[in-house]
């Protein structure tokens, strides 16, 4: 497994955000974490690339315990986040994103992958000298995306990345997803768009207040009663 | 496009250049259109003043727009820059390096500036706990740079006394443009200051550690994210500080000739309110904030008298922040999740 998450306890103050939590990626699939606000998924995709303190518990990526690693070197062993709201820093520049996206890369082909992002999603590269203030929310999710791939993850969290986004862009984002995958980037995919996630993942988690309440392969999930009642009527 | 001084969001953008230059031309041609040349050599001097103003200007921005924290020690390196300089070279330390010992002497100052600045940064910063989002997040760094500014204003004191001391530098040429007298050393102070932060804006523009130092400013969790190690940027950011504050006084020593434990307050003070004035957070309107506050603190001598210097400043400030309350170019969004 490229990523284990054993017994993962996450807290803030008094609140106990992700409890004895446990789940795995694989070095070739997608794996959604699904469930409301406030279940704790935000946290745990923080406590993984070490945005937040872990309270106990471990976190092994790539073989090894990255459990107490700063996120600059979380990074440096290709582990990279999508962040909730993207992030995107609107007074820098596109290119200047896609640069920073790079900031803990030492090797010479930076520029190589940004010219390749270009290719990619023209209408970046098309505007890379102008603030990225001037892009759309569906454009300015493509950016963090391609920041994120600048640190050339093995595995690529993303966090509610459809929130906001139209249909048509939410399809063409999941597109996207099902493609970095095949391209060999792992996805652990955190996502409020039940129905959306569960057609992309091999597997699912369901959290409910810091719990995992219900786990299994997608389609187990997208035949589960409770999880129908809970989520999928609500989707989209 | 974007305003290439600009630390944080700017709502709307001028090039800065442009506007800096504009500032300097309006106020030379309106003061020649005015009052002839007598003016105009107020506005020369001014301008000369106005440069000094400007690179201190300049690093309060600096903190502010990164770390959101008005650095109260500014004055401080201002002032040990000249007392260091004035100190290794009234005690002869220096006598080997000839007619360079001077400038060797304000070199010293500089880093000894740049050194007590990263003495700071431990113990308002790095020593110290913060919680990011109450009240403890500007309130102890505040706290303890005033702390630094009066203990080594006292460490001063004890060391040299609080006499104004005389520091001679070996040149005293002029420059005659017409009637305008301009003094060598204040045409050089005036390229130093602007070289200094012509330097700056280059290393945010165009450097990695700019970029970082930029992402901070608008967003310390996305720094974060991205891998920026805050503990590693945040001594950059003062020893830019000092490096600015340091020469800012190297140059008001050079241009003035005299040094004492207090002159770093004035000239603080002036700063705060050209950083006030040219709008919070923009290195731009700093630089023009300089520009201006200068110029109105000689042209106020001039028409008022001496002791009209502060309320014509102050005056100015409390009218501007009244019609605009960003300041004079402001617009940036500072001031929201910093460190």
């Amino acid at each position: 497994m490229l990523l284990e998450v054993s017994e993962l306890d996450v807290r803030y103050g008094r609140n106990h955000a992700v409890k004895k939590l446990s789940l795995s990626v694989g070095s070739d699939e997608i794996v959604t974490v699904l469930g409301s606000n406030g279940a704790g998924k935000t946290s745990l995709l923080r406590a993984i690339q070490g945005l937040c303190p872990v309270a106990s518990g471990f976190v092994r990526f790539d073989g090894e315990d990255i459990t107490n690693m700063t996120p600059p070197e979380r990074l440096r062993r290709q582990l990279a986040l999508v962040p909730e709201g993207r992030q995107i820093a609107l007074s820098l520049t596109i290119h200047e994103n896609l640069q920073m996206g790079a900031y803990c890369r030492t090797d010479g082909n930076v520029q190589r992958d940004i010219d390749a992002i270009y290719d990619r999603f023209s209408n970046l590269g098309a505007r890379r000298k102008m603030p990225a203030s001037v892009l759309s929310g569906g454009e300015q999710q493509m950016l963090a995306i391609s920041r994120a791939l600048l640190a050339r993850p093995k595995l690529m969290m993303l966090d509610e990345p459809s929130l906001g986004l139209s249909p048509l862009l939410v399809e063409r984002l999941f597109e996207l997803i099902v493609s970095l995958r095949k391209e060999g980037i792992a996805i652990l995919l955190v996502e409020q768009n039940t129905h959306m996630a569960l057609e992309v993942a091999s597997r699912g988690l369901v959290m409910e207040l810091g719990n995992v309440v219900l786990e299994g392969s997608a389609a187990e999930l997208r035949d589960n009663d409770k999880l129908a009642d809970a989520y999928l009527g609500h989707a989209n | 496009m974007t305003d290439t001084g600009s630390l944080a969001k700017p709502r709307f953008t001028l090039p800065g250049p442009a506007i800096a230059a504009l500032v300097v031309v309006v106020l030379i041609g309106i003061a020649i259109a005015i009052g002839g040349q007598v003016i105009a050599r107020q506005v020369v001097s001014g301008l000369m003043l106005g440069a000094i103003y400007m690179t201190v200007a300049v690093a309060f921005t600096l903190t502010i727009g990164v770390l959101n924290f008005l650095n109260f020690t500014i004055p401080t390196l201002f002032m040990l820059t000249g007392m260091v300089a004035w100190g290794v070279l009234s005690q002869g330390y220096l006598s080997f390096a000839g007619n360079a010992a001077w400038l060797l002497a304000l070199f010293i100052g500089v880093a000894v500036a740049v050194v007590a600045s990263l003495i700071v940064e431990r113990f308002t910063f790095r020593y110290l706990k913060m919680k990011h989002g109450d009240s403890t997040e500007h309130a102890i760094p505040l706290v303890s740079s005033l702390g630094f500014l009066l203990i080594f204003e006292n460490l001063v004191l004890i060391a040299f006394g609080s006499d104004s001391q005389r520091f001679k530098v070996p040149f005293n040429a002029d420059l005659r443009i017409g009637n305008i007298v301009l003094g060598v050393p204040q045409i050089a102070s005036c390229i130093v200051a602007v070289a200094a932060v012509a330097a700056l804006t280059y290393i945010l523009k165009r450097t990695k550690i700019g970029r970082a130092l930029r992402t901070i400013a608008e967003n310390p969790d996305t720094a974060l994210l991205l891998g920026v190690d805050v503990s590693r940027v945040v001594p950059v950011v003062f020893i830019l500080t000092g490096v600015l504050a340091g020469v800012a006084g190297a140059l008001f020593t050079v241009n003035y000739g005299d040094v004492s434990a207090f002159m770093g307050d004035n000239v603080g003070t002036k700063a705060i309110a050209a950083m006030v004035l040219g709008g919070i957070g923009s290195i731009w309107g700093a630089i023009a904030g300089g520009i201006v506050v200068g110029v109105a603190e000689t042209l106020s001598i001039q028409y008022f008298g001496g002791n009209s210097v502060q309320m014509t400043v102050w005056g100015l400030v409390l009218v501007i922040i009244i019609l605009r309350p960003k300041g004079l170019f402001g617009g940036s969004a500072v001031g929201k999740g910093k460190m």
